[in-house]
């Protein structure tokens, strides 16, 4: 699977990546990359496709000039193609402590699991894997480097979720690190506004970067299966309320619905992508399907 | 509003107790850990806040349950309100009236009547009374009857009796009505002369707390009143005929003086002598008739003055009976000539009864001799076999045996004998032994149990025969080594008594101490089983019929024929004069029995009603002393009102509400 086992390794699952194997993670939009890869670079480069003629100009190489043609007209032009680049693949994980909910399996795990099996997967791609984790700030911060897969997975390793979570502060921040455009996955619970959330995601969209957001949520947030009148207590900040869940199960559950539908149609917007991923739900299949519907998207536009 | 017992409102602070028990279960509430409030608190919060309101009303409810059960605790009242100023609410009323033979003196009797048709006749339909007829003792006649008029018929009914006035057994009665009775206002009236000889104060009658006692007070009117006194009888016994000298007397409670008043002696229904009295007033005087002979059947006798106002007074009555004889047999060996002189002498002395001594060797004891003797005393003799046998069926056909041991002395293992008898103990050397351990509750030694009534302690007894006495007798005194002195055992219709040592002077000196004669006189009275019988009897007291004589009737002063109840043995004596106890057969009279009434009841001595009042409600104030109850008890005005069980009652649909309330919320509190 991988060359030298590291902690973090236990998080590339291989029932994932048997799944997603034979599928490519393609940016949709163009990245930067410096070398041929899958991706399709911002600039004509060396590859198969030939894209253009155009004219030279004082400082090009003068071996791509199109010797044929300047054999036709007696002109220079230079020969472009499109060239497949590689990319800057960074993921953005929540590890605020609303992550560690989670009766079997906690959202974190699940979140760190789905983070690796992404990173090996585009490590694979011969893309250069980031990861950044975050809270109310910035935790752990890996820049995307072809080397940094073992990083990447030790760090993810390391991670709890131990602090209160504001995706606006760390937000700000990162977006002035990813000057080079790239993949920038997002993977959080999103417990924030939509508003709040959009306009922290935005500039890294704004910059040009191929933005997905993964919406990771335990079934209980989802169909709110309590019966009994507890109290609930936010596990970020301690605060206490009585609930009565017949109650308030019904309204629980719309509101929960439109804030994933609200957060699906603003992402289809501003031209992200975006995945709710259940913990109950296999990883493999929930990746199997984004990736293929993803995959299906990149081939016909 | 005021409060009875107010120290039960502390009890208020129960109403934490819900609020506690609030606090617990909302500390007992389930947490759920939940990533995000976020979208909870976003749901409208109205039905939050309606639950809590509810639960408020849970509260509330319990809070007011328990305040109000609390309340019923304290007995709350409105002091002087409407209710408790128009009367508070039923009655509960005892009428006591007296009818000592005081009160028939004058008209006092229809006052007393009159007085108690007053105290029920303004009672209403809810009201309950009850009659009590008292003189010595106290009969209640109607208990809580709604029926005045029965009630008023019963008191014309009643007539005076021979009885002396005694308040306490009424008040018992009083109180016990009062106590049972669940109308909240209790009264007792008591219609009496208010005599100070029946009062003695005693908590024991004291009317339960509330009460509102009223004496009545009928006043008997001063006028002359004599009163004879009980007879004095001396004894005389002149040529073997027994003979009596009656001394009759006289006192005087009225204000003016008696003079030449006629005191007669009546004899068997005859006046056979009378003699002049003079009395002052508030004095007394004395007359002596000239001797009667006494018959054998003896005589009934009686001293009666003219009648007064007091009539029943005037009359004493006696039965005399002549005192009899109890044949006495000294059994001695004849070794000694002087064995029997002490016991001889000491027993020649009495009249009560007399004893007939006569002394015999033992050869004399013959079955002629033992028929006419009640009581044989053997002196230090050894009694064979042959001789106990016949003693043995003397004592079982109701005869006393003394048997007095000495050196001499020996018994049969007979199981009829009391004892069986050891060694001779000499205390000739060293301390003599001496007399202890007296059964002061046997006849023999009661007479020796006040102070300085006999002193056995100086008497040295030399020499004694070690007793140990069988199962079913009883050792009536001990030497103080612990062995019996005196043992009595009782054999068919006899008694047998062993004395360890002799009754002369070879083995103890107590023939030469003052206590040896009532000693042996006690002891020969014991072993005759002789029992003085009084000259008269007080009314109130009991005779005794016979338990035997089941047939016997008793003609009474009046003339009826009186049986004692079923069961009984005696019949209680109700009037003054001659009672006549008649066997089976016509005619035959077993005994006379001769009544007077109590002479105390004469004295007129005023009992002041409010020292009455205060002894049986406890209170100095004016509802003890006579007057109408100007202010109502707080007891009385509660138990009137009866605001608790409101509250109670209240308190409890509460609690069911409560528990409702609690069902229906359940499902939806936290």
């Amino acid at each position: 699977m991988i060359g030298s086992p590291a902690p973090g390794a236990r998080f590339v699952d291989p029932a994932v990546l048997a799944r997603v194997g034979n599928l490519e993670f393609v940016a949709r939009s163009v990245v930067d990359g410096v070398i041929n890869g899958l991706h399709r670079s911002p600039f004509f480069g060396a590859s198969v496709d030939f894209a253009e003629h155009r004219g030279y100009v004082p400082g090009d190489d003068i071996r791509r000039v199109d010797w044929k043609v300047f054999a036709r007209t007696d002109r220079f032009f230079l020969k472009e193609f499109e060239a497949d680049s590689n990319a800057n693949f960074s993921v953005l994980l929540d590890v605020s402590k609303s992550m560690a909910f989670g009766a079997r399996l906690s959202k974190l795990d699940y979140a760190k699991t789905l983070a690796a099996c992404l990173t090996y997967l585009v490590h694979q791609q011969r893309d250069r894997v980031g990861l950044v984790t975050f809270d109310h700030e910035v935790v752990d911060h890996v820049p995307p480097s072809a080397k940094h897969l073992d990083v990447v997975l030790h760090t993810l390793d390391r991670v709890k979720a131990e602090r209160p979570g504001d995706i606006g502060p760390p937000f700000q921040k990162l977006a002035e690190h990813f000057g080079r455009r790239g993949i920038i996955v997002v993977i959080s619970d999103f417990y924030a506004e939509p508003d709040r959330i959009f306009e922290a995601v935005a500039p890294l969209r704004f910059r040009g970067n191929d933005v997905i957001l993964f919406h990771v949520l335990d079934p209980a947030e989802v169909e709110f299966p309590f019966t009994d009148p507890s109290a609930f207590e936010d596990i970020e900040s301690g605060d206490q309320l009585p609930v009565v869940p017949d109650a308030f199960g019904d309204q629980y559950r719309a509101l929960i619905k439109a804030h994933i539908d609200e957060l699906s149609s603003r992402a289809t917007a501003q031209r992200m992508d975006y995945m709710l991923l259940q913990t109950s739900m296999p990883l493999d299949y929930a990746l199997f399907q984004y990736l293929s519907i993803r995959d299906r998207l990149t081939r016909t536009r | 509003m005021t409060f009875l017992t107010p120290l039960f409102l502390l009890g208020l602070a129960a109403l934490a107790i819900p609020v506690l028990v609030h606090l617990t279960q909302r500390e007992r509430t389930t947490v759920v850990e939940f990533p995000s409030l976020m979208f909870l608190k976003k749901i409208p919060y109205e039905s939050v806040k309606r639950r809590r309101l509810r639960d408020l009303i849970l509260l509330a409810v319990r809070a007011a349950a328990l305040a109000l059960i609390v309340a019923a605790f304290a007995r709350p009242f409105v002091r002087g309100s409407e209710l408790s100023a128009s009367g508070g609410g039923a009655r509960e009323v005892v009428v006591l009236l007296d009818r000592s033979y005081s009160m028939g003196a004058g008209d006092a009797w229809a006052r007393a009547q009159q007085a108690a048709r007053q105290a029920v006749q303004g009672l209403t339909g809810l009201d309950r009374v009850s009659l009590v007829l008292f003189s010595s003792s106290a009969e209640l006649v109607l208990r809580s009857s709604a029926d005045v008029s029965r009630v008023i018929a019963e008191i014309d009914r009643a007539q005076p009796s021979a009885g002396a006035t005694r308040y306490a057994p009424a008040l018992k009665v009083a109180s016990s009505v009062l106590a049972e009775s669940s109308l909240p206002r209790k009264e007792a009236v008591l219609v009496s002369d208010f005599q100070r000889a029946g009062w003695q104060p005693d908590d024991a009658f004291r009317l339960p707390g509330g009460s509102v006692f009223t004496p009545v007070v009928v006043d008997a009117g001063a006028g002359p009143n004599l009163t004879v006194t009980p007879l004095s009888v001396q004894r005389l016994r002149v040529d073997n005929q027994d003979r009596v000298v009656i001394t009759g007397g006289v006192t005087n409670r009225g204000t003016e003086a008696a003079s030449a008043v006629k005191l007669d002696l009546d004899v068997d229904g005859r006046i056979v002598q009378s003699q002049p009295v003079s009395v002052a007033p508030g004095s007394s005087a004395s007359v002596t008739f000239a001797p009667l002979t006494l018959p054998p059947a003896g005589l009934r006798v009686a001293t009666r003055l003219p009648s007064d106002a007091l009539a029943a007074d005037n009359a004493f009555h006696a039965v005399l009976t002549p005192p009899g004889a109890v044949t006495v047999l000294l059994v001695s060996s004849g070794s000694r000539g002087d064995s029997d002189l002490y016991l001889t002498r000491a027993l020649a002395i009495g009249d009560r009864p007399r004893f007939d001594v006569v002394s015999v060797q033992v050869d004399a004891l013959t079955p002629e001799t033992l028929a006419r003797t009640r009581v044989i005393v053997l002196q230090d003799l050894p009694l064979g076999d042959a001789l106990a046998g016949r003693l043995r069926t003397f004592v079982e056909g109701g005869g006393g045996l003394i048997i007095a041991l000495g050196p001499r002395a020996s018994l049969p293992a007979a199981e009829w004998l009391p004892v069986t008898i050891g060694s001779a103990e000499d205390r000739t050397r060293g301390a003599a032994a001496k007399l202890s351990g007296f059964d002061y509750g046997h006849a023999v030694f009661e007479p020796f149990r006040a102070p300085r009534s006999g002193d056995f302690s100086t008497t040295r007894i030399f020499g004694f025969r070690t007793l140990t006495a069988r199962p079913a007798a009883a050792t009536l005194a001990r030497f103080d080594g612990g062995t019996p002195a005196l043992v009595e055992g009782t054999v068919g219709r006899g008694r047998v008594l062993v004395w360890a040592t002799t009754l002369d002077l070879s083995w103890s000196d107590l023939a030469l101490k003052p206590v040896y004669l009532p000693f042996v006189h006690q002891l020969v009275r014991q072993a005759s089983g002789f029992r003085e019988q009084p000259g008269w009897v007080t009314v109130g007291q009991a005779i005794e019929v016979g338990a035997a004589d089941t047939s016997a009737v008793v003609l009474s002063p009046g003339g009826q024929r009186l049986s004692p109840p079923e069961g009984a043995s005696a019949l209680e004596v109700a009037e003054a004069g001659f009672y006549d106890v008649r066997g089976a057969r016509e005619g035959e009279s077993l005994r006379v029995v001769a009544a007077n009434v109590d002479l105390a009841e004469s004295d007129p001595t005023r009992l002041d009603p409010a020292e009455m009042a205060v002894a049986v409600t406890g209170q100095p104030g004016p509802g003890g002393a006579g007057e109408p109850a100007a202010a109502v008890p707080d007891e009385v005005q509660e138990q009137a009102q009866r605001i608790w069980w409101y509250l109670l009652f209240a308190g409890i649909l509460l609690l069911i509400a409560e528990s409702w309330l609690a069902r229906r919320l359940a499902p939806a509190r936290l």
